[in-house]
């Protein structure tokens, strides 16, 4: 992990295309800036955690039952003519 | 071309041939060295699929197309997303959440904010975050 210090409006380049900017300090919360190309894509790290853990309880969960009971959508209004 | 041949453990010995397995070539969240999977019926609704892994026989999910269950729901495809799954038509598309049963309940939930995107056309399929967009990683299957 590399670690350094950075100011309000000072910047990290990561690899040749991807700016991270402090754009403000207000106590225990930071606000960032970052500039990447679009197929770069940026999450928020909960968000990236909470669908990994999703997929491993899905495979863990799937694995309990030999037979599924698989529930079938509710019959969509037929619309009428 | 030779089958590819999969010792699953839930399923046995499958054979399928190369060219109908889809590839994520950037894994599955949490799986990253996971990269292609056989689509099989789950049941003959045609709603359900298992992906199974063939690289980890131990690593399979269960899938559900989302629509019928959750009318609301919509993912919406970037350029860049289209452009990395070679998408040429819309019908090349299929969207696909991956299903848990809750330990407690035993109901089936669907997660609606990580899901997959398949070109079945390309074989090629990824998983998509739909940040900041409200939908659940739990959403419940309706038993009609």
């Amino acid at each position: 992990v590399l670690v350094l210090t950075r100011r309000a409006n000072q910047s990290i380049v990561v690899g040749n295309d991807v700016v991270v900017t402090v754009l403000e300090v207000r106590g225990d919360q930071v606000r960032i800036g970052i500039k990447a190309p679009r197929h770069v894509t940026v999450h928020r790290e909960e968000v990236f955690a909470e669908i990994q853990k999703a997929n491993r309880e899905a495979v863990l969960s799937a694995g309990f039952d030999a037979e599924l009971t698989l529930p079938v959508p509710k019959p969509a209004a037929t619309p009428q003519d | 071309v030779n089958d590819v041949i999969i010792r699953s453990d839930r399923f046995g010995e499958i054979e399928i041939e190369p060219d109908r397995l889809i590839e994520f070539p950037d894994g599955i969240l949490g799986f990253p060295e996971s990269r292609r999977f056989a689509m099989l019926d789950a049941n003959d609704s045609g709603l359900y699929f298992w992906l199974q892994c063939v690289e980890d026989p131990a690593l399979a999910f269960l899938s559900v197309i989302p629509w019928e269950f959750f009318p609301d729901y919509a993912v919406d495809l970037s350029d860049e997303i289209e452009r990395s799954l070679a998408v040429a038509a819309e019908s090349d598309v299929l969207v696909l959440s991956l299903v848990t049963v809750q330990a407690d309940t035993r109901e089936l939930t669907a997660n609606l904010l990580g899901p997959l995107v398949i070109n079945v056309v390309a074989k090629r399929g990824c998983q998509l975050v739909l940040a900041d967009s409200g939908f659940s990683v739990r959403a419940p299957l309706a038993v009609a």
